[in-house]
């Protein structure tokens, strides 16, 4: 790398290949080509190999046998599949309106202008977001004990305040009912102050003559608020929705290490059946294929959100 | 801003401040509990009523933490392997950036940067099993190297990195460097690192973030105790029949407790770099 400058101005026209160009900007290659180089080994090839894998029998140890479309065939009789996308649809629709909504609350508040003491709010809120979910998901286990844990004991305790409710102690991670909430109640809490700084961010970049003509135009804080803020923020909602329910297909940790989808399989969700599926059955052929069939049917639909979102903050 | 305000706006704020310091009490609340549950006996833990306030701190756990397991090794597992893959995929990510930023008119510069953002959208779940047989294959199972080299270049990296120099890194600046001989290299190592350490700073912390609370891939390519990592360690601590809940607590604050103190000293940097993995659509 002792090139000390580029030559200028002998540029060679020609619609072929520009050996000139290409060796003048030589450097660009050498500097990208970590990235193709990484790519090819370890998103290509994996990317080509597992599709080839889909069609095949393979533990991973033993002889690659082709199975042809057995592995597909298999997939639509594959219960615990079905039943893992169903667990993954009911913790989604259970944790994602609250955080959304809990969020937005959050980055109203916090994006106030008379709000003292800001930065200590958005720290308590955000710090979830930052810590390893193994340690939080072990708490979380004391916490939800339903023995001893704490939730409970507070639940109980409500009943000397709101006696008409009759709280008894609930089986949160023992119980096929209660796992799935459990699921839930802990990905709010990790995930709401993520989804806040987004929408902070949003927000954020609303030009504040906007309120300033709502007020002029005699707006109050919830009309603004309805018709500033909330078609605004739209897109970034949109996002948000998108990632959670990207994030609640493939989440792993919080359910391996809270429930690890029991009892039974009342709580393993796709991330925590693809994972079994390879990496405790070493079914790799049929892993590959579930996993592939899935990301398509993925991208497909949020291909359809991405186009509606286009199209609808394009009519905004 | 009105000096007389009505009574009724400031009750308002009153009870939003009162339900704000209630919730962030109820999100800190499992903080709180991880951090005195760890001075706590296996009974105390488990007493109803439960022990708000610890009657008195007891180290016990934390030696037995010290003695019992080999948490210091896993620490030192867990600082090699985030600083690798930190340190590596910045300066890969940075070294791209810088090129897609400032050689556009290098032949196939807008192709290939499609290329790269396109690459985002395959998710993780179905290269695993390959990635997991590449590493078998050339040897790198149970070696850090498995846990740095396969994410180092994100396609997000190079993208945010890119737009950062784009926009904070004046042509005039290179090209006066170019004539006082300064190599493309030289160009990229002493003009745009240093322009560019905040967006550095984001993405850093993003990967540490990341690389720090790893836990699946580290449970399937680490197999002896003296390779885990702390995620890995707190794991496998509850046992199937009986966990020392006290033990496995003040582990659970040594895995914690370097990221919230890098978080509260560098909470303004921590935003952006989780804003930052945000944007990429």
């Amino acid at each position: 790398m002792n090139t000390s400058s580029i030559p200028g101005g002998n540029q060679a026209g020609g619609s072929r290949i520009n050996w000139q160009a290409l060796w003048k900007y030589r450097h660009f290659y050498l500097f990208v080509s970590p990235f193709f180089i990484l790519f090819a080994i370890f998103g290509l090839y994996p990317l080509l190999f597992s599709l080839f894998l889909s069609f095949t029998k393979w533990d991973g140890i033993t002889a690659i046998h082709w199975a042809g479309l057995y592995n597909f065939r298999l997939m639509l009789h594959d219960e615990l599949l079905w039943r893992s996308l169903w667990n993954t649809l009911v913790i989604g629709v259970l944790y994602i309106p609250p955080m959304l909504i809990l969020a937005f609350l959050f980055a109203q508040i916090l994006n106030s202008q008379w709000l003292k003491l800001k930065s200590l709010y958005r720290a308590a809120f955000f710090l979830p977001a930052v810590t390893p979910m193994v340690v939080i998901a072990v708490v979380f286990s004391l916490i939800f004990s339903s023995e001893r844990g704490v939730l409970n004991y507070v639940l109980l305790m409500l009943n000397h305040v709101l006696p008409f409710f009759h709280f008894k102690p609930i089986h949160w991670l023992d119980s096929e009912q209660w796992s799935k909430v459990s699921v839930a109640i802990l990905v709010v809490w990790r995930w709401t102050g993520y989804n806040m700084v987004l929408m902070l961010a949003g927000l954020q970049a609303i030009p504040i003559d906007y309120y300033e003509a709502a007020q002029l135009d005699g707006a109050n804080a919830w009309q603004s608020m309805r018709h500033v803020t909330w078609p605004l923020l739209q897109p970034v909602f949109r996002f948000c929705l998108l990632l959670s329910l990207l994030g609640t297909l493939y989440m792993f940790d919080e359910v391996f290490v809270l429930t690890n989808g029991g009892p039974g399989t009342s709580s393993t969700n796709f991330g925590l059946y693809l994972f079994n599926l390879s990496f405790t059955d070493f079914k790799f052929g049929y892993a590959s294929c579930v996993a592939y069939s899935v990301a398509i049917v993925v991208f497909g639909l949020s291909l359809g959100i991405n186009r509606l979102n286009r199209r609808n903050s394009e009519g905004a | 801003m009105n000096k007389a305000q009505k009574p009724n706006v400031m009750a308002l704020r009153l009870a939003t401040y009162i339900m704000l310091t209630l919730l962030a009490v109820v999100f800190v609340f499992p903080f709180y509990w991880l951090f005195t549950a760890s001075f706590k006996t296996q009974a105390q833990i488990f007493v109803t009523p439960p022990h708000w306030i610890p009657s008195h701190l007891m180290w016990s756990n934390y030696t037995d933490l010290f003695q019992q397991t080999n948490i210091l090794r896993a620490f030192f597992n867990s600082v090699v392997t985030s600083a690798g893959s930190v340190l590596l995929s910045l300066f890969l990510c940075s070294l791209g950036g810088f090129a897609f930023a400032k050689y556009p008119l290098a032949p196939g510069n807008n192709r290939m940067f499609a290329f790269v953002l396109g690459t985002m959208l395959i998710p993780g779940a179905v290269t695993l099993i390959p990635t997991f047989e590449i590493l078998v294959h050339i040897h790198w199972i149970n070696t850090y190297w498995a846990l740095i080299v396969p994410g180092a270049v994100g396609a997000f990296g190079i993208f945010w990195m890119r737009q950062y120099m784009g926009a904070n890194l004046p042509d005039d600046l290179l090209a006066a460097a170019r004539i006082d001989g300064c190599s493309e290299f030289g160009i990229y190592w002493r003009i745009a690192v240093p322009i560019a350490q905040p967006a550095l700073a984001a993405l850093g912390i993003m990967n540490l973030i990341g690389s720090w609370n790893n836990l699946m891939w580290a449970f399937i390519v680490l197999r002896t105790p003296s390779m885990y990592t702390l995620p890995l360690v707190i794991y496998l601590m509850q046992g199937e029949m009986s966990t020392p809940w006290g033990m496995l607590m003040a582990g659970g604050v040594f895995t914690v407790l370097p990221l919230v103190i890098a978080f509260l000293l560098f909470q303004k940097q921590f935003v952006a770099g989780i804003t930052a993995g945000a944007v990429k659509q």
